[in-house]
């Protein structure tokens, strides 16, 4: 398994898009992760409020008072933290209700009805309905997210498990009694990996957007801003658009949703192309 | 699956999101209603009330408009199809084009340029677009006004005058959500279109010395959309719930900014008949997409 | 003078594991009215040889070498010049007909836009015409026919329909790719039997791995083994006194001859040995043959072999 990791990281390393929505990435996780040494001030802590950019607020305050700058770099933290763990949680999720399902006939038929129910209902508008009826807070996002977002996941691991059951060395496995759970981990889990890799990064792009949009209209925590809620600030903010406040309180916060989600869509963009050869070249033969 | 089995399933769903937008709020711990449900009828009777008054069109009382929520939906839903509507239109067609250019042209400047600028555009937030809009192109540079669906209070001598108006509201909402969904068509038909013309009857196709162009547009086309079809349904998702955000920035009184509307004021029946509108409206082009598919695929239409 | 020409053509892909030599200087020429047989196992380059004729290959390919089609070599042509040679005078009949027909295009109206093109003919009338030549290869009621789509034909009937689709514009060289591949013995022999009349005045590379659907048809015989011509001759010939190794080893592999496969494996394109490429599975093999490359060399009249055992 280690040598196919050297290898796929070879790969990865030809991928020029790749590279660079890595490279973004890493730049917000560390700064999430050194988010206490490199902001200037606590975030909670209220200033002046609604100050311009000076020596001591770089970016200036909001509204009451807190430094916006410092609310930009924890709020990597809260953005990220929502989305990594939503989406760990629904792959994971996923992936063990799709390893199920493709394996064992009896639970497939049952376990693809509710899936099917799963994604045709609308996902964004019930997500926001429910989280509307809950108290804002950044584990009920999580929860939310991370309720609707296996189901794709869970769809693309069973039919991959349906194609891998059927392969030779499964039958061989099989016919020396090696048992379910062994096949499962040593000769199904290693294959599906890849995929469920493609599925997280995907899946933690659209989180990013459906969690800053839900924020911008209001059911984020307030007390964990995330870019979404700085955004929501500003926009609540009456003159927001006709002085030139937007430039230091609204532009960075959503620069930074973007270049986040530019990051994810590049990695996802290079990883499937790694895993679907055919939109790398066509062959002949 | 055959049509009636199909109809079938769709009717389940629908039945169950009405009964979740019952129970839901009843659901939740710390929902609104915990504290003041009348829990004088038992849930059942509520339910076959809740039933029969929808049945009715009877869908609450919105408690911030001050009016039955069908009517406030009623009056909001034109706008919202209106921009809907329009920004479909125009990226499906774009979409699909530039996807099928790209392809075609894949690993060159045309390719290489679409892909970059189309995966940005899907990067932006919808609504941060939207503000960035309404800043340079509505303030800054005074192009296009900057909320609303129409210009109050002021009475224009001929229809044409509201037409143009309405459109000159339009433009600014309709592009935002139309540039933020055009990557995910693009990318799609870019990728079903690479996959379709790895297919051994294209070469079949260039062995008949057909022009390129001609092959993408009767060979490979019609077999890249299959796949493409059966995602709509996703995607028409997806605008349809961008809209919520595009008519929150841009004060559009569509159906979408009802549902922020109605979340900052707690307006709960209001929420619920929105985002029952939103449902089956979204569940209603996943039926057409169905049926579109099946009409496509004469593999499929032999059943 | 010959309708077909290819000089020292070399075919190689650039792959991420190494350069795939296809085709590695093949010397080759049809004349016309004739019909040459192209025998090799899978992955040989015959295929590949095939596709370079038509310039299908794709764009990375590096193709080299000369294929003089009628006095001109069509590897200079332009692509739209070569367009209007694809089809209608040259025209290939791929492999694997169940993936080679478009599943949503109707089968009649696939054989009719080759006629619109290089005929100039009008909708209705390329329609008729695709009715004749679905009638001419023997698919009963060829009009119903014509409007199926590809998943209502028989694998035998769209093998048919697609021998219907090359010679639809009347050329005259076709190149035909495994036509009999993964057919039943009996429809098997209905297509060789087909095949055999409707080319009876047309030049014909016929690519096959199937001995005897080419003795059938052929009247040349052209082996080829690791990218290389290593014998050619009359068919007849061929099959009364076989003389590359690699020949005899193959015809007496066929069923009728009693099953005994060649020993070894089939040789990588991409890391050729130095000496002769079928050095290690041959029997008669000297120590010259592990160091020297053999050149095909043309024994008596017609009659060509690249091996030691005879220069």
């Amino acid at each position: 398994m280690t040598e196919d990791l050297i290898v796929f990281l070879k790969k990865y390393k030809t991928s020029r898009i790749g590279l660079i929505g890595l490279g973004i990435l890493i730049f917000f996780v560390i700064t999430a992760v050194f988010a206490p040494y490199i902001a200037p001030y606590d975030p909670d802590q209220r200033y002046k409020s609604t100050e311009h950019p000076n020596s001591a607020h770089l970016l200036g305050t909001n509204q009451v008072g807190q430094d916006i700058l410092s609310e930009l770099i924890y709020g990597t933290r809260v953005s990220l933290f929502i989305t990594l763990f939503a989406s760990i949680v629904s792959a994971f999720i996923g992936t063990s209700l799709g390893l199920i399902a493709g394996y064992f006939k009896r639970f497939d038929f049952f376990l693809m009805r509710i899936v099917d129910l799963f994604l045709t209902i609308p996902r964004l508008p019930l997500i926001i309905i429910i989280a509307a009826f809950m108290r804002p807070s950044v584990w009920n996002l999580i929860f939310v997210f991370a309720l609707f977002e296996w189901s794709i996941t869970a769809r693309i691991i069973r039919s991959e498990v349906l194609t891998l059951k059927n392969r030779p060395y499964v039958d061989a496995a099989r016919m020396f009694g090696a048992r379910d759970f062994h096949i499962l981990g040593r000769h199904i889990l290693p294959n599906v990996v890849p995929l469920v890799v493609v599925q997280l990064v995907l899946v933690s792009r659209y989180i990013i957007l459906a969690e800053s949009g839900l924020s911008f209209i209001g059911l984020g925590d307030p007390t964990a801003k995330s870019w979404g809620m700085m955004l929501h600030d500003a926009f609540e903010y009456p003159t927001i658009f006709i002085s030139d406040i937007w430039m230091w309180w609204m532009l960075p916060a959503g620069l930074c949703i973007v270049f986040t989600i530019l990051s994810l869509t590049f990695i996802g963009y290079a990883l499937e192309e790694l895993v679907n050869p055919r939109l790398r070249r066509m062959t002949i033969l | 699956m055959n049509l009636i089995t199909k109809v079938v399933s769709y009717i389940i769903i629908i039945f169950i999101i009405i009964s979740l937008n019952f129970f839901l709020p009843r659901m939740m711990p710390a929902g609104p209603l915990s504290g003041l449900t009348s829990s004088d009828k038992p849930v059942l009777e509520q339910y076959t009330n809740y039933m029969a008054s929808l049945m009715h069109g009877d869908l609450g009382w919105s408690t911030s408009k001050n009016a039955p929520v069908w009517d406030v939906l009623m009056r909001s839903l034109k706008w919202t199809l209106l921009l809907v509507g329009t920004s479909t239109a125009i990226y499906v067609i774009v979409g699909i084009l530039s996807g099928a250019v790209s392809a075609w042209k894949k690993g060159k400047k045309t390719d290489v340029g679409l892909l970059v600028l189309l995966i940005s555009m899907a990067s932006f937030p919808p609504f941060f677009l939207g503000m960035l809009f309404i800043i340079f192109l509505g303030w800054k540079l005074d192009l296009f006004p900057r909320f609303g669906a129409q210009t109050l209070f002021i009475d224009y001598s001929t229809p044409f005058g509201v037409v143009l108006d309405i459109l000159h509201h339009l433009t600014l909402p309709a592009a935002t959500l139309t540039l933020t969904s055009i990557g995910v068509i693009y990318l799609l038909t870019r990728n079903s279109m690479l996959n379709v013309l790895g297919e051994d009857y294209i070469l079949t196709a260039r062995a008949k010395g057909l022009s390129e162009w001609y092959i993408v547009r009767r060979h490979a086309l019609k077999n890249a959309m299959l796949p493409i079809i059966t995602l709509v349904a996703l995607i028409v998702g997806l605008v349809i719930t961008g809209t919520i955000f595009v008519e929150t920035v841009f004060a559009y009184p569509g159906v979408g900014m009802l549902v922020a509307d109605a979340i900052s004021a707690h307006d709960y029946p209001l929420l619920q008949g929105a985002f029952l509108i939103i449902a089956l409206a979204i569940l209603a082009v996943n039926f057409i997409a169905d049926m579109i598919y099946v009409h496509l695929d004469p593999r499929v239409k032999q059943e | 003078m010959s309708i077909l020409k290819l000089t020292h053509l070399k075919v190689h892909f650039p792959t991420q594991d190494g350069v795939v030599k296809a085709v590695n200087t093949v010397d080759l020429e049809i004349a016309h009215g004739e019909r040459l047989g192209l025998i090799g196992e899978t992955g040989c380059g015959k295929t590949v040889l095939g596709m370079s004729v038509m310039r299908l290959l794709q764009l990375a390919t590096k193709v080299e070498g000369k294929i003089v089609y009628k006095g001109r070599d069509i590897l200079r042509l332009s692509e739209e010049e070569m367009r209007k040679i694809r089809g209608k005078e040259i025209a290939m009949i791929l492999q694997n007909p169940t993936t080679s027909l478009n599943p949503v295009l109707k089968v009649g109206d696939q054989i009719a836009e080759a006629i619109q093109l290089h005929q100039g003919l009008n909708k209705r009338e390329a329609r008729e015409k695709a009715v004749e030549m679905l009638e001419s290869v023997k698919i009963s009621s060829p009009e119903k026919r014509a409007s199926e789509y590809p998943h209502e034909f028989s694998g035998g009937m769209k093998e048919r329909a697609m021998i219907a689709m090359a010679l639809a514009c009347n050329p005259s060289l076709i190149i035909a790719d495994e036509p009999t591949k993964g057919l039943d013995v009996t429809i098997k022999m209905q297509i060789i039997k087909l095949m055999k009349e409707v080319t009876k005045q047309k030049s014909m590379l016929f690519i096959t791995h199937d001995l005897g659907a080419a003795a059938e048809i052929c009247d040349n015989i052209a082996v080829m083994y690791a990218g290389e011509l290593v014998e050619y001759a009359k068919t007849t010939d061929i099959f009364k006194n076989p003389m590359h190794p690699y020949t005899r080893g193959f015809l007496n592999s066929l069923p009728g001859m009693g099953l005994k496969p060649i020993r070894g494996m089939s040789p990588s394109l991409i890391d050729l040995p130095t000496g002769c490429r079928f050095y290690p599975r041959c029997d008669h093999a000297s120590a010259k043959c592990k160091i020297e490359h053999p050149e095909m060399v043309e024994i008596k009249n017609g009659y060509s072999v690249r091996c030691f055992l005879y220069t």
